[in-house]
């Protein structure tokens, strides 16, 4: 199916349960998903802080040749960029959570049949999320107009935000 | 036994009864037992051997053993404490003046400071301190607190971020002249 189709499928069944005795979906605005998005930036940069700081002191006692720099500089980028593309693309495809969507209850699913999005979905939706951001953020504001309150990213990885208390965590596992 | 002797005898119980249920020998004892007379036949009873051949018979007849063994001191604890005249006294003199003042001396002591100096001193003191602090409940206790503090407050910025998710959508939606959001399902989030 082709993304326009399955967006157009999308919009035609708004809010279309996986089961028909589920309740409604309750999508989630733009300002509870930028704290979470918040909280988990935090998570990242704590852990990608924390790691830098180690491998700089044992650098430090180490001295290696100034030649090495480049490559140093190289690899510490490749392994940030890793880590940061990894941390969404494996808690989205995961579970749909991450750290920071668990903190406010809320879940990133399939659009169209409310489950777990693949990991080639998870990517999609995190190089949609860069380059929404790029042009003054301008790719987040169909969030505040939107009937399912999804962002660019979203409707290019055919993506909705949408919440979730722990009870209903407890009954999808 | 002649019978004029066994009737005698039987005479002189009879008038013995009589006298012992007649009023005037209730009073005749309790005047005798009034009287500085009892008082120096007591004293002198006590202040003689007779002390002495009392406790040396409670021995020799092993009384204390029979007592014990036969179940009367427990039966007499028991009744002792579960009777109301123990609580009674206990009442009175946790209430008495008396027993407060005693109290308040004895916290006001120094002996009580030496004594919570020396608790203070001792390891076995920090060792149970360590055992209690360290203990699953304690710690299972501390951990649900900082988990119930944290969900609160997490539950306080969940509700208020949905609060401007709606203000805002509802500013950006007049702006860009949309119809208004569908209600928020109650129920969910």
């Amino acid at each position: 199916m082709s993304l326009a189709a399955n967006r157009a499928q999308a919009v035609a069944r708004p809010a279309q349960p996986a089961e028909a005795t589920a309740a409604p979906l309750a999508y989630v605005g733009i300002v509870t998903r930028a704290i979470a998005f918040a909280a988990d930036a935090a998570v990242i940069q704590f852990v990608a802080i924390a790691v830098a700081g180690t491998f700089a002191l044992i650098l430090s006692v180490l001295s290696p040749s100034d030649k090495f720099d480049g490559a140093i500089l190289v690899v510490g980028s490749a392994a940030y960029g890793l880590w940061l593309v990894g941390y969404f693309v494996v808690f989205w495809s995961a579970t749909g959570q991450t750290p920071g969507n668990r903190l406010f209850q809320i879940r990133v699913c399939r659009a169209d049949d409310d489950t777990v999005p693949s990991a080639s979905a998870a990517l999609l939706r995190f190089g949609g999320l860069i380059v929404a951001a790029l042009p003054l953020f301008a790719g987040f504001l169909p969030i505040l107009l939107d009937d399912r309150r999804r962002g660019a990213h979203d409707m290019l990885a055919g993506t909705v935000v949408v919440s979730a208390p722990p009870a209903e965590i407890t009954a999808r596992r | 036994m002649k019978p004029v002797v066994r009737r005698a005898g039987r005479a002189a119980a009879a008038t013995l009864d009589g006298l012992l249920d007649s009023r005037f020998a209730g009073d005749a004892v309790e005047r005798l037992a009034a009287s500085p007379l009892a008082a120096r036949a007591v004293r002198g009873a006590l202040q003689g051997p007779l002390v002495e051949a009392v406790a040396a018979d409670l021995v020799r007849y092993r009384v204390a053993d029979r007592l014990l063994s036969e179940g009367l001191v427990e039966q007499t604890t028991a009744r002792v404490l579960e009777g109301e005249e123990f609580e009674y006294v206990i009442q009175a003199a946790l209430e008495s003046p008396t027993v407060e003042r005693l109290i308040g001396s004895a916290i006001e002591s120094r002996l009580l400071d030496q004594a919570v100096v020396r608790l203070l001193e001792s390891d076995d003191l920090w060792l149970i301190v360590d055992e209690i602090a360290s203990s699953p409940a304690v710690t299972a206790a501390i951990a649900q607190q900082s988990v119930s503090f944290a969900d609160q407050v997490a539950g306080g910025v969940r509700s208020r971020s949905r609060s401007a998710d709606a203000w805002l959508e509802q500013r950006a939606r007049r702006a860009f002249r949309r119809r208004p959001a569908p209600p928020p399902d109650p129920g969910a989030g």
